[in-house]
């Protein structure tokens, strides 16, 4: 998604140049944690990025295990036929990362996930990218608490396709076999002449070597603030106010707003009572983290929120939370936007992500604007309930998921939906749940703006195209475009790494355990 | 804190008979805005307002759950927008439906609230906030009583530290929080004036007493700054948020001390802010800046003695000095600023946020040029707000802009930043550089006083009126942002001009100040009544201790939108000199 700046001539930002970030560290380690991570951050900054996996790309051409060489995943010594078969696979794969710094990709940071584990190979490909003009950093994974390795295997490798059908036990068992066995070759980043960062423990504590430049302190931030703490964000939109259609009114929420505001709080609270048995039955010592509620400074979020603060839960309002200005169509319902204000309105459903209305603010500027609440989210640790405006809703949710900037305005969030929100591994777990219907006379979902109100294809207007949500990205793979469209739906949104199996991807009323 | 409090009960319970017939006169008043409703209402059966709680049914109050009359479902409807009302009438200040609206409100709000009075249950919240009335209101300033942070700065003298240290206090008292310094040379100094005075004896505070080897100046020294750091900790206590403690700390002994010492106080987190610096003009200009601003250790010393003492001084340190390498602390490491920075351990809001606003920092020489748009027809008229075309004198001053940047700017590379509104990007027409703008540059928004003039708002609000005068930083206009909120949302924007070099920013009166208070190191309460003229443009040069300024005012007349704060003549701050170094710490 996106808050570029600006964009240079060459369609790359901040003169950052080309950049490989290439993934190191031995298995289990949380690499593509981190690797999907900050592509999905870079990405909604606005630069093109891409993750490219060696092991994906191998399953994709050649299998999984049973159909490799016995050999393959021995870690020094290989029959000249093996090797051969990893060297072009890695060329392969290597390719496809030249095709996207190319001309017609136009790529900025390529993130190369493969194990690199040794200072030759890090030396042959940092000469090598660095004669075709691409700056390599090193990105090291090291985990030095054996638990965080431990929940890694447990939560992710042994679903592997590598492993089907296998006993849990041995599967674990046999990953601890692999990565003794990388260990002995392996040796962490610290050469001096190339530019590496090191995250240690996911974020714990990170240390780098000669990283400069606005981009890549950027992605030193963004490292500094992410973590794999176990969490839950929720989101709900704030309760009816008596002017629901006036933004300048800032109105205090009508009765029925009150009580829904009291209605979201015992849901809420049950809720995450269900969810914490539950994890607990299957985790003994899963502990239940405090909640802290945020809204905006509008007074229908910030009073929507109102119940909790009255309990004792920490309430933040934050002002760059408040929903999108809506310029001179506020109190315009779309029809109305449509009717006075035709050629903006056609070019707004043209391009409802960055069409800035007089005055208004585009979702866009919203995304700019909500950019340092988003870091502050990747960083708190407790659970975050986020009682606020649809359109900002959508913007973070957007984030969170990783849709691309397009499908942002038109992400469904109804009054009485609490979205739930668990990071996981290599994307988020989310799923709606419904706590409120709005009573007879309340204007329900709609009534605000024209556009508070968007609903993408559905807002009166029919498109011939296909539904941008059927037709995969750019880059994107078939497992990323149902992730997508599954969330459009309102099921469930899983957005997996190619390598992996979705873990917990069936529709479920209980809560996971991640 | 527990989260097992299922027992809370309604905020609104249900109302008492005279209640009811209070919120349904009052709500008649509503009916006027709300004629058309876009969905019409059908006969609800029980409007939730009323319903009796499901949680505790009876407990409520000594009234049974009243039946209510049946206008009231109304209030659970919120009035629909009427085409032809809204259209004319939107929800402003200039209108009528604004007060009708909140009376109505507020009846319904004071019903509630005598009925929870009357129902005697002190186990029920209170009721929410008074909804407000009129234009807007003063809010409180965020609550950062939990971020307590101990910057402790490392690095041989002339190296930049007081530059780095000086810098980040500025950016974070931008951002409203409780920052101190606790120079460790200030303290020094000024127990030896104190001692001077009192008793006319005059220390040695030559090379000799920063020598390692000369134990009785090493140990007044860790004194010193032990006495530093603990009053820089009991500042903490006291309600601080980020101490500063600004000495040498230059080797893994004296590090560990205040390790130890910080790690006795829960909730203070420690970070180490090291300045590393190699490049002999940078330390060249630190040494002569140092010999030559009146810094009291040279009193009486020729220019050359100081500058002889100076640079052995520095070789003291140099003997001793052990750069930061501890893997256990958490730490930012400088290495000619702008170049290259090493972060270890950081974690948390506060020490990421510092790390990153360090990580963007340079030293090349700029300049930030600051210019309002052109006089605007809002201007001309008195009117606040709006995105009105430039003035005819506007214009002209758009057109004499070239020449003058031109004449101020010569042919450095420049870049110019506008807001999204008609009047700025008006302004830059004729500029012949690259041009961005930024959303985040448009004006204060002023809610539902936008488009009126002070005169009317006054007239039909007066105490609102009053009452933002009394605290303009904090008063927040109704549907729309008081300064906090601009400060808010330009902080990236100072992240981006601080990796920048020349740039010059056309935007508003308030969006300005809030530019300027952050470089000049302005506080929040002068803040809102800092003079940007019309038509002039102002440059600002970062130097080592602060910002230079110099203003050009273009000769095309203009109105005068300054609004001094009432019963003040003079602007209410006194412009500081923030280019001299402060060596008593005589300043704060």
């Amino acid at each position: 998604m996106a808050a570029p700046i600006y964009q240079t001539a060459s369609g790359r930002l901040w003169h950052a140049g080309k950049i490989l970030i290439v993934a190191v560290g031995l298995p289990a380690r949380g690499k593509t944690h981190v690797s999907r991570a900050l592509e999905r951050y870079l990405r909604w900054l606005g630069v093109k990025t891409q993750v490219f996996s060696l092991g994906d790309y191998r399953r994709k051409h050649i299998g999984g295990a049973q159909d490799l060489p016995k050999d393959y995943f021995q870690t020094n010594e290989w029959s000249d036929d093996t090797q051969r078969l990893r060297a072009s696979i890695k060329r392969g794969c290597e390719n496809m990362i030249r095709a996207f710094f190319g001309p017609k990709q136009r790529g900025q940071v390529a993130i190369y996930d493969a194990n690199n584990g040794t200072k030759a190979a890090r030396r042959e490909l940092a000469e090598e990218w660095n004669r075709e003009g691409v700056h390599v950093i090193f990105l090291e994974s090291v985990c030095t608490n054996q638990d965080i390795v431990e929940a890694n295997i447990r939560s992710v490798k042994i679903s592997s396709p590598d492993y089907k059908g296998w006993d849990p036990e041995k599967a674990v068992a046999d990953y601890w076999t692999r990565i003794r066995e990388h260990e002995q070759y392996y040796q962490t980043v610290d050469e001096e002449e190339w530019a590496w960062i090191k995250v240690i423990n996911i974020g714990e504590s990170i240390r780098m070597n000669r990283i400069q430049g606005y981009l890549q302190s950027r992605i030193v931030f963004f490292l500094m603030n992410i973590h794999t703490k176990h969490r839950t964000i929720y989101f709900a939109r704030s309760g009816e106010s008596l002017i629901e259609h006036s933004y300048k009114a800032d109105a205090d929420l009508s009765p029925s707003g009150w009580a829904y505001a009291e209605r979201l709080m015992d849901f809420v609270l049950e809720r995450r009572r269900k969810s914490v048995e539950a994890r607990r039955k299957e985790d003994q010592s899963a502990e239940k983290n405090k909640l802290v509620v945020w809204s905006s400074t509008r007074r229908r979020s910030h009073h929507s929120a109102w119940p909790f603060q009255q309990a004792g839960y920490k309430v933040l309002q934050k002002s760059q939370m408040c929903e999108i200005n809506p310029g001179i169509w506020d109190g315009l319902s779309p029809e109305e936007a449509m009717e006075q204000y035709r050629d903006e309105y056609e070019r707004f459903i043209k391009d409802p992500y960055a069409f800035r209305a007089p005055r208004a603010e585009s979702y866009h500027d919203l995304s700019v604007r909500l950019e340092p609440v988003l870091v502050e989210l990747e960083q708190s640790q407790d659970d975050l309930l986020i009682v606020t405006h649809s359109s900002v809703i959508r913007c973070l949710l957007g984030y969170l998921i990783g849709l691309p900037p397009h499908e942002v305005p038109a992400i469904e969030i109804n009054r009485g939906d609490l979205v739930e929100v668990v990071p996981a591994s290599y994307g988020v777990h989310s799923q709606t749940l419904h706590f409120w219907e709005p009573t007879q006379g309340e204007s329900g979902p709609e009534g605000q703006n024209a556009l508070e109100d968007f609903k993408g294809e559905n807002n009166g207007h029919q498109h011939e195209e296909p539904g941008a949500m059927d037709l995969p990205l750019e880059g994107e793979d078939e497992d990323e475009r149902i992730g997508r469209k599954l969330f459009r739906d309102g099921v469930h949104v899983y957005a997996p790494a190619p390598d992996i199996l979705v873990t917990t991807s069936t529709p479920t009323k209980e809560p996971h355990d991640t | 804190m527990a989260e097992e409090i299922p027992k809370h009960t309604p905020i609104l319970s249900p109302l008492q008979e005279e209640d009811l017939l209070q919120v349904d006169a009052a709500l008649k008043s509503i009916k006027i805005a709300s004629q058309s409703h876009r969905t019409a209402p059908t006969s609800a059966p029980t409007p939730v307002i009323f319903a009796p709680s499901p949680v505790l049914p009876a407990a409520a109050g000594p009234a049974p759950a009243a039946t209510p009359p049946k206008d009231v479902h109304h209030v659970s409807g919120a009035p629909k927008r009427s085409e032809s009302l809204v259209r004319k009438q939107p929800f402003l200040a200039g209108s009528s439906l604004l007060k009708e609206f909140d009376e109505a409100a507020s009846a319904s709000k004071r019903a509630a609230e005598l009925s929870r009075r009357a129902s005697r249950d002190t186990t029920r919240p209170g009721t929410p906030p008074q909804s407000v009335m009129g234009i807007g209101k003063k809010v409180e300033r965020p609550d950062y009583s939990e971020a307590k942070l101990v910057v402790a700065m490392v690095g041989l003298p002339a190296r930049g530290k007081s530059y780095l240290s000086n810098k980040l206090t500025r950016y974070l008292r931008w951002l409203e929080y409780d920052v101190q310094v606790f120079n460790v040379g200030q303290l020094r100094r000024k127990k030896a004036r104190m001692k001077q005075q009192q008793m006319g004896v005059k220390e040695d505070h030559s090379a000799i007493y920063f020598s390692s080897s000369n134990k009785e100046g090493q140990e007044a020294r860790d004194a010193l700054s032990e006495e530093s750091l603990s009053n820089l900790i009991s500042w903490l206590r006291a309600g601080g948020n980020i101490g500063v403690h600004d000495a040498t700390n230059s080797t893994r002994e004296r590090r560990a001390k205040i390790a130890a010492r910080v790690a006795q106080e829960p909730g203070i987190d420690l970070i180490f802010l090291e300045s590393l610096c190699d490049d002999p003009a940078v330390i060249a200009a630190n040494v002569a800046l140092k010999v030559t601003s009146g810094d009291p250790d040279y009193k009486g010393m020729s220019r050359e003695e100081a500058l002889q003492d100076f640079l052995n001084r520095i070789r003291q340190y140099e003997k001793v000095y052990e750069t930061i390498t501890e893997p256990h602390l958490s730490y930012v490491q400088i290495y000619n600023v702008g170049k290259q920075v090493t972060v270890s351990r950081i974690r948390g809001y506060m020490a990421s946020r510092i790390a990153f606003y360090l990580l963007n920092l340079h030293l090349k020489p700029r300049a930030i040029y600051l210019s309002r748009h052109g006089e605007s027809m809002y201007n001309v008229q008195g009117k606040i707000g709006g995105d009105s075309d430039l003035s005819p004198r506007g214009k002209k001053y758009a057109k004499a802009l070239p020449g003058l940047i031109h004449d101020v700017v010569g042919n450095a590379n420049l870049t110019v930043w506008t807001s999204t509104l008609r009047r700025t990007t008006q302004t830059a027409e004729f500029l012949p550089y690259e041009k961005l703008d930024w959303k985040s540059l448009d004006e204060l928004d002023a809610g539902v006083c936008d488009g009126m003039t002070y005169e009317e708002i006054e007239a039909k609000y007066p105490d609102d009126f009053a009452s933002r005068d009394e605290d303009k930083f904090n008063y927040r206009y109704r549907g729309g942002e008081s300064y906090r909120d601009v400060v808010v949302r330009l902080e990236p924007i100072i992240m981006e001009l601080e990796r920048q070099e020349n740039i010059l920013i056309i935007c508003h009166q308030a969006i300005l100040r809030c530019l300027y208070a952050y470089f000049l190191n302005l506080n929040q309460s002068e803040l809102p009544y800092i003079k940007i003229p019309l038509h002039t443009v102002i440059k600002l040069t970062p130097k080592a201790y602060g910002t230079d300024e110099e203003r050009y005012t273009v000769p095309i007349g203009a109105v005068d939108t300054h609004r001094p704060k009432p019963g003040t003549h003079t602007p209410s701050f006194t412009k500081k000199n923030t280019t001299i170094r402060d060596y008593y710490g005589d300043a704060d």
